[in-house]
C-alpha cells in the first residue's frame, strides 16, 4: 500500500522547553521520528514526560511560554516550522488533525454534532450544505454509529461518551488529512467503549491509509493499535521498535521497569487469602441507595422526581484480611458502595460489622468510623491544601485517642516510613508533593486509624502505571503487616486480578457477579464479566507470559 | 508578611495602605490649618504655598479638611464593611453547611433582599433606624449582608464536596471542627477579595448618605460628603472633587491590592 517511502511526518532533532519563573524547563530534547504512509507510530509516556508537548508542536499549538530549541517537524516535506501562521491553519483538519483525550470537552456544547462535522467539511473541502450535510452522514456511518441522520441533529449532551469520540474521530477522518494525532483517544471512556473505539480506528485506518502518531501512557493499548512504538521519558525517546519487541525484549531500564509495572491478571501480589469459612469482619445486606428521590414535601404536592437507583439490593461481606475487588464501569454504582459504607450518604438495608447492626447512616459511630477507614482516588483532593502532612496525618491519632500529645511526631514519623515516605515530609504542604506521594499519604492516614477494613477507592486511576505498581504494592505491603481486610474498587480488572482474593462485579447499580480469583475463566461467569474480561486489552506481540517467565 | 512584600502588587497595596492608616491615624494632628476655620479673601482656590491643595468655597483649607476627614471615613468603611461580612459570611456558611431545606429558606430571603439596591436598602433601613454616622454605618453593614452571604455560600460549597471534607466526615469529625478547619479556610479567599473590594463601596454609600443628608452632616470632613457637597463648585474649582475623589479611589484601591495579596499569602499552594 505504502508506494512513496517519504515518510508522512519526520521529526529532526526537535527540541522543546517552556520559560517559567524559576527558568527555563525543557520538556523535549532531541527528539527524532519518522512516520510513513499508513502506518501507526505509538508514543508511549509518562504524564510529565512529553509525550503531549510532542502532540502540540506537531499540530503548532504551542502555549506561549514554549520555546523550541532547534530541529524539524517536516510534514510530508514541508518544514511546519517555517510556515506563517496562516499556512499552519490550513493545514491543520485538511492535512493533519487532531483527537482529543476527553470527547466532552473537545466538542462545543452549543452546536449539533451535525453541524460540527459539517462546518469542518465545509470549510477544509469547499463543499457546498448539503453536500457536507451528506457526507458528514456518511462519514458518521462509517464510524459505526447506527443511526447517523438521528446523531446528527443532537447536541453533545445528548450523546454517550463513546458516541461523541466516534464523532470526533468521524470529524478527523472526514477531511482525508495526510496525519492524525490522537492524544489518549480512550483514556476518558469505559473499558468496554475504549475496546470499540480501538477497533474503529484500526477499521478506519485499514481503509484509509492515514497515517497516525498515537499518544498513550498504557503501553499494553499501544502495542495492538500501533506498528512501531517509541517509548518517551523526560522528554527524550529512550527505545524505539516494534512493539512485539519491545514488550518480549526491552533494551532500556527505563522501558523494562514501565513493562514490569503493567499489571498483568497472572502476576500474582496478593496477601494469603484467609480461610473460607471465617467470619466475615464486614457484611453489607442488601443496601440499596435512590438518588433524585424527591422530598416530602415534593411527595405531597405531587411532584414526581425521576430518582434513580445508586446501588440496588447489593449483598457482600469481606473476611478479615481478604482483599475483595469491585469492578465496574462509571456509573455502576461501586463509589456508591463505597460511600454507604464509609457513612458518607444514606442508605437503605444494613451493615453487619463485628458482630454489630448498622440500619442508617447515622448508627455509624466513632468506633466503626475508626475500624473502617476510606482512601479516595483523587489524591490532589483528598488531602487539605492548608494543613501540613504531619497535621493530617496526627489527625487521626487525636480524634481516635491512639497517642498522647507527646507520642504523635514520633508516630507520625513512623507513620511516613511506612508508606516509604521521608520523615521530614511531615513539615511539608500537600502541593509540595507528587501524585504517588500524596496518595501514599491518604493511605498512611487510613491506616494511622489501625483500621479493620480499608476502603480503596479507585486509588490508583488518578496515578502513572509506575507509580500505580508501587502504590499496590505498598498496599500489599500494609495488608501483610496488619492483616487489614481490603475493599479495592477499580475499573482495571487487571490490576483487580493481581491483587484480589474475590471479584465483584457491578453494572447499572447491581452486583451482577462475584467470584474467586481463579474463577474469572469458569464458564459460569455473568454474560457482562465475559464482555469486561474481553474488552480489557492484553499485550499483543507476545503470547500471555507464564507465571514464572513474568518474574524474568 | 514577608510573604505580603513578595510580589508587586503586595508592595503597592501595603504601601497605599499604610499612607491611608497614617492618615487615619495621625491627620487631624498634622493638619496645618484648621478644618473649619474660613478664609473668606481665598476661596476656591486652586493649589499655591499658602494652600496645597486648594480652598473650597468658604477658603477652607482642603489638605487640612481631607487629613481630618481621613479617620472618620476609614473607619466608617471598615466598620461597616466588616459588620457586613462578618454577619453575611455566618449566614452563607450555615446554609453552605447545612444543605437542604435551611439552605434555601435562607438563600431564597437572601435572594429576595439581593433584589433591592444597595443604595435603597440602606435608604429604607436608616429611615427606619434614623440618621447619623452610626445608623448609617449599621445600614450599610445590613446592605452588604446578602450578597456577602451569596458570596460566602457558594465559595462554601464549592469545597463543601471536596475529598477531604468527605474524608473528615467519614473519619467522623465534629461539624464544628469540619466548618472552621476544612472547609473555612479554603472558602476563605473570595471572602476576604470580596471585603477588601465592599470597604469602597462602603465609602460611596457614606457619602451618598451624608449628601442626602441621612449620614455625616455638614460640617463634617468626611471626604464623601466633601466631593458631595463639592458638587456645584466642580467648574469652578475641580480640586474640591478631585481631591476627595483621589483619595476615596486611593484607600479602595489600597485595600483591594493588599486585599489581594493577602489572597496569596494565605495560600499554601502559593510557598515554594
Amino acid at each position: 500500500m505504502a508506494t512513496n517511502d517519504a515518510p508522512v511526518l519526520r521529526i529532526d532533532g526537535y527540541g522543546l522547553s517552556y520559560q517559567t519563573r524559576s527558568g527555563p524547563v525543557r520538556a523535549l530534547s532531541d527528539i527524532s521520528l519518522n512516520i510513513s504512509h499508513g502506518r501507526t507510530l505509538g508514543l508511549v509516556g509518562e504524564s510529565g514526560s512529553g509525550k503531549s508537548s510532542m502532540a502540540y508542536s506537531v499540530m503548532r499549538y504551542l502555549a506561549p511560554n514554549a520555546r523550541e530549541d532547534g530541529g524539524r517537524i517536516l510534514l510530508e516535506g514541508e518544514d511546519l516550522r517555517t510556515l506563517s501562521p496562516a499556512a499552519i491553519a490550513r493545514i491543520r483538519g485538511r492535512r493533519a488533525a487532531m483527537v482529543f483525550q476527553d470527547p466532552s470537552t473537545s466538542l462545543n456544547p452549543a452546536m449539533t454534532l451535525g453541524d460540527q462535522i459539517t462546518e469542518v467539511l465545509e470549510r477544509h473541502r469547499g463543499l457546498d450544505r448539503p453536500a457536507a450535510r451528506a457526507e458528514g452522514e456518511a462519514a458518521l456511518a462509517r464510524t459505526g454509529i447506527l443511526r447517523p441522520a438521528d446523531m446528527m441533529r443532537r447536541y453533545p449532551h445528548q450523546a454517550s461518551g463513546g458516541e461523541k469520540q466516534r464523532v470526533v474521530i468521524a470529524t478527523a477522518f472526514a477531511c482525508q488529512p495526510a496525519l492524525i494525532v490522537f492524544d489518549e483517544p480512550t483514556t476518558a471512556l469505559d473499558t468496554i467503549t475504549a475496546q470499540g473505539i480501538l477497533e474503529l480506528f484500526r477499521i478506519l485506518q485499514t481503509e484509509t491509509g492515514v497515517s497516525a502518531l498515537y499518544i498513550s501512557h498504557d503501553l499494553a493499548l499501544v502495542s495492538r493499535v500501533a506498528d512501531d512504538v517509541a517509548v518517551i521519558h523526560d522528554g527524550r525517546i529512550v527505545e524505539t521498535g516494534a512493539p512485539g519487541e519491545i514488550f518480549s525484549a526491552p533494551r532500556n531500564t527505563y522501558t523494562k521497569a514501565l513493562i514490569a509495572a503493567v499489571p498483568r491478571p497472572d502476576r500474582w501480589m496478593g496477601v494469603p487469602p484467609p480461610a473460607v469459612d471465617a467470619v466475615p469482619v464486614l457484611a453489607a445486606d442488601r443496601i440499596g441507595v435512590l438518588y433524585g428521590a424527591p422530598s416530602r414535601l415534593a411527595q405531597r404536592l405531587g411532584i414526581k422526581g425521576r430518582p434513580h437507583w445508586g446501588a440496588r439490593n447489593v449483598s457482600l461481606s469481606v473476611r478479615p484480611g481478604e482483599l475483595l475487588g469491585i469492578v465496574g464501569e462509571s456509573g455502576s454504582g461501586k463509589s456508591t458502595i463505597a460511600k454507604v459504607l464509609a457513612g458518607l450518604i444514606d442508605f437503605g438495608g444494613g451493615v453487619s460489622f463485628e458482630g454489630r447492626d448498622f440500619r442508617k447512616r447515622k448508627d455509624f459511630d466513632s468506633a466503626y468510623r475508626r475500624a473502617v477507614q476510606i482512601v479516595f482516588q483523587h489524591p490532589d483532593a483528598s488531602l487539605n491544601p492548608r494543613q501540613t502532612i504531619g497535621r493530617i496525618l496526627a489527625r487521626p491519632l487525636i480524634i481516635y485517642g491512639l497517642a498522647p500529645r507527646a507520642e504523635r511526631p514520633a508516630r507520625v514519623r513512623a507513620l511516613l516510613e511506612r508508606v516509604r515516605l521521608p520523615a521530614e515530609f511531615a513539615e511539608r504542604y500537600p502541593h509540595q508533593l507528587s501524585g504517588g506521594e500524596k496518595q501514599r499519604v491518604a493511605i498512611a492516614r487510613a491506616f494511622a486509624a489501625e483500621p479493620e477494613l480499608v476502603i480503596c477507592d479507585e486509588i490508583t486511576a488518578a496515578l502513572d502505571v509506575s507509580v500505580q505498581a508501587s502504590v499496590a504494592e505498598l498496599l500489599m505491603d500494609l495488608q501483610r503487616e496488619t492483616g487489614t481486610a481490603c475493599l479495592f474498587i477499580t475499573h482495571d480488572l487487571n490490576l483487580v486480578r493481581q491483587l484480589a482474593h474475590r471479584i465483584a462485579v457491578m453494572q447499572d447499580g447491581l452486583l451482577v457477579d462475584i467470584f474467586d480469583r481463579n474463577g474469572a475463566e469458569d464458564p459460569d461467569r455473568a454474560q457482562y464479566t465475559r464482555a469486561l474480561l474481553d474488552a480489557v486489552p492484553k499485550p499483543a506481540g507476545v503470547k500471555p507470559p507464564t507465571p514464572f517467565e513474568a518474574t524474568l | 508578611m514577608a510573604e505580603l512584600l513578595r510580589s508587586p502588587t503586595g508592595i503597592a497595596g501595603t504601601v497605599l495602605l499604610s499612607i491611608v492608616i497614617a492618615m487615619a491615624a495621625l491627620g487631624p494632628f498634622i493638619a496645618p490649618y484648621d478644618p473649619q476655620t474660613f478664609h473668606p479673601i481665598a476661596r476656591l482656590q486652586g493649589p499655591s504655598w499658602a494652600h496645597l491643595l486648594g480652598t473650597d468655597q468658604f477658603g477652607r483649607d482642603i489638605l487640612s479638611r481631607l487629613l481630618d476627614g481621613a479617620p472618620s471615613t476609614i473607619s466608617f468603611g471598615l466598620g461597616a464593611t466588616l459588620l457586613g461580612v462578618a454577619a453575611g459570611s455566618f449566614i452563607g456558611v450555615v446554609a453552605g453547611v447545612a444543605g437542604g431545606a435551611v439552605d434555601s429558606v435562607i438563600m431564597r430571603l437572601v435572594d429576595g433582599l439581593l433584589a433591592i439596591p444597595d443604595l435603597l436598602f440602606t435608604l429604607l433601613i436608616v429611615t427606619i433606624l434614623g440618621g447619623g454616622t452610626g445608623y448609617a454605618m449599621l445600614a450599610v453593614a445590613v446592605a452588604f449582608t446578602p450578597g456577602m452571604a451569596r458570596i460566602s455560600r457558594s465559595a462554601v460549597l464549592s469545597v463543601r464536596t471536596r475529598d477531604y471534607v468527605l474524608a473528615a466526615q467519614a473519619r467522623g469529625e465534629s461539624w464544628g471542627w469540619i466548618v472552621g478547619f476544612e472547609v473555612l479556610p479554603n472558602a476563605l479567599s473570595p471572602i476576604i477579595v470580596e471585603a477588601t473590594i465592599r470597604v469602597a463601596f462602603a465609602i460611596m454609600i457614606g457619602a451618598t448618605l451624608g449628601f442626602l443628608g441621612l449620614g455625616a452632616q455638614p460640617p463634617s470632613t468626611e471626604w464623601g460628603l466633601m466631593v458631595a457637597e463639592a458638587r456645584q463648585f466642580m467648574f469652578r474649582n475641580p480640586w474640591m472633587v478631585a481631591v476627595p475623589g483621589i483619595a476615596i479611589a486611593l484607600a479602595a484601591l489600597g485595600f483591594n491590592l493588599f486585599g489581594d495579596a493577602l489572597r496569596d499569602a494565605l495560600d499554601p499552594r502559593g510557598r515554594r
